[in-house]
């Protein structure tokens, strides 16, 4: 029996190791590299798989390294720098063409600054992108660029689109017919550069787009709350989180007693979708009666579906396809010494170290 | 348990004639016994003090409502933890139930199906599919601990792991790309958190009922049935167990196997309550879980625990969410408090059993 078992695991181990070896030999011809100039892998590092926006950036950046003939290699670092910084080292040593850098940190320099000194050394061109990195570090070496976004526009965007909306809409939308309306804000994350841009802007810019049309300004729900937000505190911009935060909220505020919440806004649509379910088990936003206005941010398939049966009102595109095109025609460049922002669009292209890829508004 | 220590009822006379001494220390006993309850009964007068609402119906049902949300996971762990063990595998566990629940219960012709062909299942069948997904991975668990006598913390890291990356893989099927699961038909949806009655104009979720069934059957399986009997008595000693004729090996799997299947119902549910499922469902799920089943009373020490301990600690901890949201309070202090209530709680917890030592 024991001897049965021992030769299961080592059967099991073994199997493993084969099955992934397949698997790569099988990427490499898959990627099609026929060009063979080509040294190296693209190697692209994720900052975690589980981000929903991350993993269509994946799908797509996929694809067009495939189209474009380049061998390439995803890691993810599951939310962690210092696995992320190992995995760097350890595609530096296996000799990687190019290193795409979602970086994980992005509440310091000192990661960022840390990987462009590990390819410096080895003069392999590093490409940040999604997850911003500050000017000093991207300046600090000529091979170094940043494919991001203009962290603080979606939040502009979000509080326009919710401005605009309610000025279109304003008698429906106050319920309770104050005067006012009473919003909450889903906040993603602590200390996270677009959570905190997003729940800063979505609502002044919304309330500055209110003042004009001399309407009052937004009003958080619950006057006591000093942050103005409620924050899932796993910091994973969850669904859950919003859903709980949404069921207690409906609680205590109601229709009945004059004081409902009007207003939903989230920093992402995972947290929308959550709110939703929430609104929905209350009796709102089920397509028929009423339904409370929810802004989210990300424009995921699931969100479009929802925008499109009318249970949630706008979204703000980040755009996967765009920046993956743009990663790539970067990497492109690189490897075959062409200009840098050969085929990028000019006015995405900031200073010389930066390009953003333009948020969009979705309301179906 | 420690019977000796609680004060016998109706016998107040009696008490009185003790001495000064044995009265302080029955009553500090009392007190420590029953310290979770005196927190509760104190959180909800304090709160309710200065937010009255948070007694009020629809405020009720909402505490209610996420205990039953969270109780089944809770309630498949604590069973790890009378064995002396843990699983951190759990919420990853759940975290692939609901998706596979989401997938396949999602509307037919919906933009995003990722299983376009498959129409919508039936529910049963869809119910049995994650059961056995959830057995499966407690029959994992429970295998390699109770053969290799692995420490169920290790064996759980593990497992945990493959989950996770079995998600992320699941998620990537078809043209799905790693997006959020959502568009769920409404037998589904409403087979969850439909209303089972209203109460005073507030709606009572069907969930909360199918919660309540799943805590009368854990309560009758630990208390009425050999393999209950067999599971404290491994807990508690595995050595006295095995001479005593238990099959050590099958209680240990099927404990993990019946933890398995709670995290599967709960990932039925979750996949309905929240209705959209991603990679990052149920992370970190493990952690309340355990923490509740701490502070209910049942300990990592082994062979000791209630039914109505893991209710009344996933009841505390909802109830410190609720409160502090309503009391507006920052989100920070909730990490502190809920770190301080878990500490006290298994100092308590310890106090008893180096007493009973």
């Amino acid at each position: 029996m024991k001897k049965l078992t021992s030769l299961f695991l080592s059967l099991l181990i073994v199997t493993g190791f084969t099955g992934c070896t397949q698997n790569n030999a099988q990427q490499n011809s898959d990627s099609g590299n026929n060009n063979s100039a080509k040294i190296g892998d693209v190697s692209v590092f994720y900052y975690t798989y589980s981000d929903t926006y991350i993993s269509s950036v994946r799908s797509a950046m996929d694809k067009e390294l495939k189209d474009a003939g380049l061998k390439y290699q995803n890691y993810d670092a599951n939310g962690n720098q210092t696995t992320q910084t190992e995995q760097v080292q350890t595609a530096i040593a296996k000799g990687a063409s190019v290193l795409a850098v979602n970086i994980v940190d992005t509440g310091s320099n000192d990661a960022a600054q840390n990987i462009v000194n590990l390819a410096k050394a080895k003069n392999i061109p590093v490409i940040f992108f999604n997850r911003s990195v500050d000017e000093s570090v991207i300046k600090s070496y000529d091979k170094c660029l940043m494919v991001g976004t203009d962290y603080e526009m979606a939040g502009h965007m979000q509080g326009e689109m919710i401005g605009n909306y309610l000025v279109d809409n304003y008698n429906s939308v106050d319920l309770n017919g104050d005067g006012k309306i009473s919003y909450v804000m889903f906040k993603g994350q602590e200390g996270n550069l677009e959570a905190i841009a997003r729940t800063q802007y979505g609502v002044e810019d919304a309330d500055k787009i209110l003042t004009q049309a001399g309407k009052p300004e937004l009003l958080f729900y619950d006057e006591a709350n000093q942050n103005r937000y409620l924050v899932d505190q796993d910091g994973t911009w969850s669904s859950a989180a919003a859903t709980d935060y949404m069921g207690t909220i409906l609680a205590q505020y109601s229709e009945n007693s004059n004081n409902m919440v009007e207003l939903v806004i989230a920093n992402n649509d995972e947290m929308a979708l959550g709110a939703i379910a929430a609104l929905q088990a209350a009796g709102y936003n089920n397509g028929t009666g009423k339904t409370i206005p929810v802004f989210g941010v990300d424009a995921t398939q699931a969100a479009q579906a929802r925008i499109a049966d009318g249970t949630m009102t706008g979204t703000i595109k980040q755009d996967a396809e765009g920046m993956a095109d743009a990663l790539v025609d970067v990497t492109e460049n690189f490897i075959e010494g062409d200009s840098v922002f050969d085929g990028i669009d000019e006015e995405n292209i900031v200073g010389n170290w930066r390009i953003n890829i333009p948020y969009e508004k979705y309301t179906g | 348990m420690s019977d000796n220590s609680i004060m016998p009822q109706g016998k107040f006379s009696a008490f009185r004639e003790l001495p000064g001494k044995d009265r302080k220390r029955i009553l500090t006993d009392a007190l420590f016994n029953n310290a979770m309850y005196i927190i509760i009964a104190f959180a909800i007068i304090f709160i309710t003090i200065r937010v009255p609402a948070f007694l009020s119906l629809s405020s009720v049902v909402n505490i209610i409502s996420l205990t039953a949300s969270k109780l089944p996971i809770a309630l498949g762990i604590a069973g790890c933890i009378v064995l002396t063990g843990t699983d951190i595998s759990a919420g990853r566990a759940v975290g692939l139930t609901a998706c596979v629940s989401a997938s396949l219960l999602q509307i037919a012709g919906y933009p995003n199906k990722m299983f376009p062909d498959l129409g919508v299942m039936p529910l049963w069948a869809v119910f049995l599919i994650v059961i056995a997904i959830g057995a499966v991975v407690g029959l994992v668990n429970g295998f390699f601990v109770a053969k290799f006598k692995l420490h169920p913390f290790i064996v759980t890291l593990s497992t945990q792991l493959i989950i996770f990356g079995t998600i992320l893989m699941y998620l990537m099927i078809g043209t799905n790309n790693g997006q959020t699961l959502s568009g769920l038909d409404e037998s589904y949806t409403d087979f969850i958190r439909g209303t089972l009655f209203t109460i005073g104009g507030v709606a009572v979720p069907k969930y909360i009922l199918y919660s309540l069934i799943i805590t009368i059957l854990m309560w009758i399986i630990w208390n009425k049935t050999k393999f209950g009997k067999n599971m404290f008595a491994v807990g508690s000693n595995e050595e006295a167990a095995n001479v005593s004729g238990v099959n050590v090996f099958l209680t240990i799997v099927s404990v993990f196997i019946l933890a398995g299947i709670m995290y599967g119902i709960t990932g039925f549910i979750e996949g309905a309550r929240i209705a959209s499922s991603s990679a990052s469902t149920g992370i970190n799920y493990e952690s309340d879980a355990i923490a509740a089943c701490v502070i209910g009373g049942v300990s990592f020490v082994g062979g000791t625990g209630k039914i109505s301990g893991v209710v009344i600690g996933v009841f505390l901890l909802q109830i410190i969410f609720v409160g502090l949201n309503f009391l507006s309070v920052s989100a920070n202090m909730l990490y502190i408090i809920k770190g301080a209530i878990i500490l006290a709680a298994c100092a308590v917890d310890m106090r008893k059993y180096l007493a009973r030592k």
